[in-house]
């Protein structure tokens, strides 16, 4: 049975009511969307080619920022081995009076490595230039050769090889035990060694310091971080106390976890003198975050525009491709108007049309995007940096540009009289 | 018998220069259970008569009540919901999904629902277009693709898309325009077993043969009704009434 609610008086109020009262036809959202779908699914090849503009557009976006991304992530990289994990404590020379006790004690890493984010720290004394003890291989006096070297002296912590990641490239580094006896003993760096002619560790060389024989146990080299510790003649910190009176730590460095730098800097001084954290000075590596931005804000800004003018190109091909489709369904669009579609049910099942087709370019777009930064990367051996809100935001740049294409289809689709519309074709 | 269509003096008028009067003045009264034919030369105004019955044109004058509701005065959107609720449509070109296999075709008919009434369940949706090509006998040619079917099957599958809205009407423009002898026989048999099932018919052709068929035949020339309107007689005959003037003087 035909049923009209009411008798609608023949009057815009009626009119007004009528639409208030929501009344008209309904489509379900599965049902626009199974519409929409199906539509787009028919014709599998013709969806492909449209959707290519947008895949090409996504794509290249995503290869643009993902590449700027790890390549700023490079650049920074280099930052992160030599300076972002590094951060040094100094005490400030003017004391007192030289029997105040000092700043800083030899359980210095013990006290670092229990804060969260360090790695490792060794604890540094230093001979003050102009008062560094003449170092010799041995003890000949051979007046034709200049045999004392004005080389570093250096006392450290046992963990100095991997504070400064080092490698001991000959015999050991001396250890606690050797540390707890006292033993005079010295592990050279590598440019050391050569200066003083120690090529060999079985026969126990020994280097006079200041005139004292230490014997040397170890060269180290490879230094990534204090590399002037190569020149340098290390020896463990009782035996330079004993022997060579240097017996206040002058320097502390600490290797961070990467990004942890700044929370040590601001930590550490407590930690190693509390009450005198004043006396102390940090040095830490300038703040990440904004040596990021910095490399990344130049090089995205050139490659953005790229990616969006691709993302123009691909969008006018779905405009292009929906106007042709709207043009060679007309009937259909009759058809569906005298089933009960309203205008806006036609326009809607447009831009959904056009919005599956930028979706499915936004997906295999990123996805292309993204295999062809981790392609680069394996080729370039960078390590790829992507950003996992780019991957979720390309398929919705993807859905944007259908949407924005299909408008202009849809409207026309939507203008189009039913009855003109189903005596097409 | 109740009316189900009361157009009073309607017109249609096109804005051109000079104005095209497509319809003028028709007064038509169709009752519920009628099998209806509307003949006449192209050109005659048969397709804007449709469009008008149908609500998917509006009339420049006068006043249509489709089962006693006015409905020129309705919201666009209240007569898509008329449309959607009331109306069967089959057309000549049978306007079938070329890519959706035939029940999928009739499925569409359930697509969009008038607010305000419980919708079919879209479970079962199916079933139902099966049912209803099962009523037109092309129940075994679900699962096809238009393009497998011949001219007579396509449109039986357009009557049967027609039929799911369980309408009130069904308007048939040229339902048989594209197809050969042997398939309009069989579809006018389907459209005659319909209307023996107690179903609204409304046909508009340019064939004689096929509207003998129909229980009353309204002819159209120059866009006024020239005989047949403007209400059914109580013994319906397939002789046509020829009057002389526009406006057929009843007993």
């Amino acid at each position: 049975m035909a049923m009209i609610e009411k008798g609608v008086p023949p009057s815009r109020f009626g009119r007004a009511v009528a639409r208030r009262s929501g009344t008209g036809t309904r489509i379900s959202r599965s049902d626009l969307v199974d519409e929409s779908l199906s539509a787009v699914l028919a014709r599998p090849m013709r969806a492909a080619l449209t959707a290519l503009g947008t895949v090409l557009g996504i794509a290249t976006l995503v290869v643009t920022i993902g590449i700027a991304a790890t390549a700023g992530n490079r650049i920074v990289g280099r930052f992160d081995e030599l300076t972002a994990t590094a951060v040094s404590i100094t005490p400030e020379t003017t004391r007192a009076s030289p029997d105040d006790p000092p700043l800083i004690g030899w359980d210095a890493p013990e006290r670092i490595t229990r804060l969260n984010g360090a790695v490792a720290a060794v604890a540094l004394a230093e001979s003050q230039p102009g008062q560094t003890p003449p170092v010799q291989a041995n003890d000949i006096k051979d007046p034709s050769a200049v045999t004392a070297r004005t080389l570093g002296v250096v006392a450290a912590t046992v963990d100095l090889p991997a504070t400064v990641h080092g490698r001991v490239v000959a015999g050991r580094f001396y250890d606690a035990g050797n540390v707890a006896r006292r033993d005079r003993v010295a592990v050279l760096g590598e440019e050391a060694a050569r200066l003083l002619g120690v090529t060999r560790l079985e026969d126990g060389p020994a280097v006079f310091i200041g005139g004292e024989p230490f014997t040397v146990v170890g060269v180290i080299g490879d230094l990534k971080r204090e590399q002037a510790l190569a020149a340098s003649v290390i020896v463990p910190p009782t035996a330079a106390a004993d022997r060579l009176g240097m017996r206040q730590v002058t320097r502390v460095v600490v290797d961070t976890r990467l990004g942890a730098a700044q929370l040590i800097a601001r930590q550490a001084p407590t930690a190693l003198a509390p009450g005198h954290t004043d006396g102390l000075r940090v040095l830490a590596p300038p703040n990440l975050e904004r040596a990021r931005g910095a490399v990344e804000d130049d090089v995205n800004g050139m490659f953005l525009v790229l990616g969006l003018l691709c993302l123009v190109v691909g969008a006018v091909g779905i405009a292009n491709v929906t106007l042709v489709g709207v043009m060679q369904r007309i009937g259909e669009i009759g058809l569906r108007r005298a089933l009960g579609a309203s205008r806006r049910h036609i326009a809607a099942q447009f831009l959904v049309e056009s919005a599956v087709l930028g979706l499915l370019g936004g997906v295999v777009g990123a996805t292309a995007g993204m295999v062809t930064v981790v392609g680069v990367c394996v080729a370039k051996d960078w390590t790829p940096v992507l950003d996992l809100g780019l991957v979720f935001a390309a398929p919705l740049a993807g859905v944007a540009v259908g949407l924005l294409a299909g408008a202009y289809p849809a409207w026309r689709a939507a203008r189009l009289e039913p009855l003109e519309a189903l005596r097409a074709t | 018998m109740t009316a189900l269509i009361e157009f009073t003096d309607v017109g249609r008028m096109f804005e051109a220069d000079p104005p095209v009067h497509a319809l003028r003045g028709v007064t038509l009264r169709i009752d519920r259970g009628e099998y209806v034919a509307v003949t006449g030369p192209s050109g005659s105004g048969k397709s804007t008569l449709l469009g008008l019955l149908g609500l998917l044109d509006r009339p420049t004058s006068g006043t249509y009540r489709f089962a006693g509701a006015e409905t020129t005065t309705l919201a666009e959107r209240d007569r898509a919901a008329l449309r959607a609720g009331s109306f069967g449509f089959v057309f000549q070109a049978f306007h079938l999904l070329p890519y959706r296999s035939t029940e999928e075709n009739v499925m569409l008919a359930e697509v969009y629902r008038p607010k305000g009434r419980p919708a079919p369940p879209r479970r079962g949706r199916r079933e139902r277009a099966l049912a209803a090509l099962e009523r037109v006998g092309l129940g075994h040619r679900a699962g096809f693709r238009p393009d497998r079917l011949s001219g007579g099957e396509r449109q039986r599958v357009a009557i049967a898309r027609a039929l799911l809205g369980d309408p009130d009407l069904l308007l048939c423009d040229e339902p048989t325009g594209n197809l050969d002898g042997e398939n309009t026989q069989v579809v006018l048999d389907v459209l005659e077993e319909l209307n023996g099932q107690g179903l609204t018919l409304l046909v508009i052709t340019h064939d004689e043969a096929v509207a003998e068929r129909a229980g009353r035949r309204i002819r159209i020339a120059d866009g006024r009704v020239v005989a047949g309107g403007p209400e059914p007689v109580d013994n319906p005959s397939p002789v046509d009434h020829q009057f002389a003037g526009d406006r057929p003087q009843w007993p």
